[in-house]
């Protein structure tokens, strides 16, 4: 089946079948940004924004996006690369493997909550998972970007 | 899992036939299709057919179908008139990721023994309706499943009610070991027990011996807790074993009943 997708702003028709997930899909149109992990809708490395809300592209069948807006991290790009410098300040990126998923989920929590504590923004991003466990890091990180955004 | 045929059903009719007569299979939330290694012979996807919402409905709260957890956990509907109940109950599920992804609809209709929501629906005294017009008790349902092929409309709640969800995980990704809820109706208590590993469960006895007393003695509440650890049937998984289950799950109760007494 063909589909269209507008992803980070372009339109794209790619071909799917009816039971692939949106990971696949995306790889497969060349956005190779959104990364593998678990599969299984587990760890959160595959997130992607589909009409702006974070979804497990794992976990997403890709028909169901047809004629929707996906937002990888390269369509935040600017926001994404702003939010790295406090990444990498704090010492809080390691191998990086994580680190477009859960950039975009940060980027989500910051339009979706307004000046959130410190338990917020665990629980907010407690469906991303970073296998080098820089969690305390990314905390400061996030702490530290959002008070520099709200300035 | 491969999906051998495909449709998107513009009305509830289409969708219908779809299901009764070619024997399709309703697709909810879909998060759980990666992960499944069957073959779908016709998969009739419920995106589309209008079933996202949370609405009142004279004294009722009506949940479409494929509303998702995520809306739920921050509906301020729900919030005005169940407190956190709501919020408890999803938001140990995964992360937000998922939760914007996964459906009421596809929860129920999947009688999920590990399901969170199942258990805090049939406290509450859900109805399920299935499409043209069936309404079944909620807790009937998970009990005995469906006798033919059906369609998930939306779940009936009441407008409001006082009630507690407790669980106990090992991780917050993983699934509950073991999880309950109570609620007070207004004129009777309900208790709720999941994940046991089996699917959600009234605790009948219990129900029956705190009666109709709104102001329950922690003596009551500890004789419930102890009736309702004995009149269910706790499974060993390699999550917990069936003892730890059962000795959880006496404190679970207690605390809820003690947070909806206040």
């Amino acid at each position: 089946m063909i589909i269209t997708l507008h992803i980070n702003g372009k339109e794209e028709s790619v071909e799917c079948l009816p039971g692939e997930m949106l990971t696949e899909v995306l790889r497969r149109a060349g956005y190779l940004e959104v990364k593998k992990g678990c599969d299984t809708g587990n760890c959160g490395v595959c997130t992607v924004l589909l009409e702006g809300k974070p979804v497990l592209s794992c976990s997403y069948l890709a028909i169901r996006a047809d004629g929707k807006e996906v937002t990888t991290i390269q369509g935040l790009a600017g926001e994404a690369k702003k939010f790295a410098q406090f990444l990498t300040a704090e010492g809080a990126d390691q191998c990086g493997f994580c680190a477009p998923g859960f950039a975009l989920t940060v980027l989500s929590m910051k339009k979706e909550l307004h000046d959130p504590n410190e338990a917020e923004i665990r629980h907010y991003l407690a469906g991303n998972l970073c296998r080098c466990s820089g969690y305390e890091g990314q905390i400061r990180a996030i702490k530290k970007y959002l008070e520099a955004e709200h300035a | 899992m491969e999906i051998l045929e495909y449709a998107r059903p513009r009305s509830m009719d289409e969708a219908f036939r779809l299901i009764r007569e070619r024997h399709g299979t309703a697709i909810g939330g879909a998060a759980w299709l990666r992960t499944n290694t069957k073959t779908m012979a016709l998969g009739v996807d419920l995106a589309g057919l209008g079933l996202e919402y949370i609405r009142e409905a004279g004294e009722r709260i009506e949940i479409g179908a494929m509303t998702t957890y995520r809306e739920l956990e921050t509906s301020q509907l729900f919030k005005a008139r169940f407190g956190p109940l709501f919020e408890a109950t999803v938001s140990h599920v995964v992360g937000i990721q998922l939760r914007n992804i996964i459906t009421v609809g596809g929860t129920v209709a999947g009688r999920y023994g590990f399901s969170d929501l199942n258990t805090t629906l049939c406290a509450l005294g859900a109805k399920a309706v299935f499409y043209p017009g069936q309404t079944v008790d909620l807790a009937d349902f998970i009990e005995k499943g469906a006798e033919t092929p059906f369609l998930l409309e939306k779940i009936l709640l009441p407008a409001s009610m006082k009630a507690s969800y407790q669980q106990m995980r090992i991780s917050e990704n993983d699934f509950p070991i073991i999880n309950t809820a109570s609620a007070w109706t207004g004129s009777d208590w309900r208790i709720a027990v999941g994940s046991r590993p089996a699917a959600t469960r009234l605790c009948k006895k219990a129900m029956s011996l705190l009666g109709d007393d709104p102001y329950l003695s922690d003596e009551k509440i500890v004789a419930a807790a102890h009736a309702a650890t004995a009149e269910l049937q706790f499974g060993s998984d390699i999550r917990a074993s069936a003892s730890y289950r059962r000795e959880t799950l006496h404190v679970l109760i207690r605390r809820a009943l003690m947070e909806v007494r206040g």
